[in-house]
């Protein structure tokens, strides 16, 4: 990859978000992880990721909340917003939110990586 | 014949960093199974097979019911099951109670592989927040065993290894670049 590339991961899993950067440093990303969904949108901005991924479940607001609030905030709209989930809905909880794709939980590396590559190369 | 039939790691908070740096270092034709059991919520299990395999050839596989142990191969115990190993050396899973408020509980596996294994079997501990894993490795070296412990210098979280280095006659406490080589040496 050129330019180190920025991945925001919003996830109440540390165990998911340990992995996650591990793996995604190995594929020459510069990650930022957050457990809580309280103003995403600000959290988003001063990070400025080329992409993000986006838990269903968060504590306060939800994952379909913190994206509706990120795609309502127009410094920050343009960032693709991955939506993930063990739901087997998540397709809908994705359209629902406004999110730009989906990743089904439990995912893989490569899974992960094809979306850095879709969305922020 | 080898005199290691397998070497079972314990690991809590702080030891997958070190497994990342050990795997690597490996020799690959290894001839005893290596099987680690790690404290970990659910949810991330095929990301942490695929990251493990990442760094080393030796083939990786999270363990399922009455899989048959073979020597070669690199197991990680799924999350939310103690892991047990029967006499035929197949793995066998149990939901049952957590054991020091873990599933799968060090102790609960080390003890299982001992009475198996007996002195065909290494221990070894990494880092960790809770003390589970010290009962474990009683067990192994009461049948016979090795008990190898991560330094507790340098663990990112010390407490377990520090109890298992005052509470059992370890056979080594390493630091995390002397690990793969005293594997090696097996």
């Amino acid at each position: 990859m050129s330019a180190e590339k920025k991945v925001f991961i919003f996830d109440d899993n540390e165990e998911l978000l340990e992995l996650c950067t591990l793996i995604l440093e190995d594929f020459g990303c510069e990650i930022k992880t957050s457990m809580i969904s309280d103003n995403p949108d600000v959290q988003v901005m001063e990070f400025g990721p080329d992409i993000i991924f986006m838990d269903n479940w968060l504590p306060n607001i939800s994952g379909v909340e913190a994206t509706k609030i990120i795609k309502a905030n127009k410094e920050v709209s343009h960032i693709p917003v991955i939506y993930i989930s063990a739901n087997n809905n998540v397709e809908d909880l994705a359209r629902e939110a406004g999110a730009d794709d989906y990743l089904a939980k439990p995912f893989d590396i490569s899974a992960l990586e094809e979306m850095v590559k879709k969305y922020a190369l | 014949m080898s005199n290691c039939e397998a070497i079972w790691i314990g690991g809590s908070a702080g030891s997958l960093d070190v497994l990342l740096k050990v795997l690597p270092r490996l020799r690959e034709d290894i001839d005893f199974a290596i099987v680690i059991v790690l404290h970990r919520k659910p949810g991330a299990d095929i990301l942490l097979t695929d990251l493990l395999s990442s760094r080393t050839n030796i083939p990786v596989k999270e363990i399922e019911e009455k899989d048959p142990v073979k020597p070669g191969v690199i197991y990680l115990a799924p999350s939310d099951y103690h892991l047990l190993v029967e006499r035929d050396s197949t793995f066998s899973l149990d939901h049952s109670e957590k054991v020091n408020y873990s599933r799968p509980s060090i102790d609960v596996a080390f003890e299982s592989a001992a009475e198996v294994y007996k002195e065909k079997l290494v221990g070894l501990l990494l880092s960790g927040a809770n003390a589970d894993g010290v009962n474990g490795l009683l067990k192994i070296k009461k049948m016979g065993g090795r008990v190898i412990i991560q330094h507790p210098d340098s663990a990112k979280v010390s407490y377990m290894p520090a109890q298992a280095g005052l509470y059992v006659d370890y056979d080594a406490l390493l630091q995390i670049e002397e690990i793969a080589d005293w594997i090696n040496k097996l």
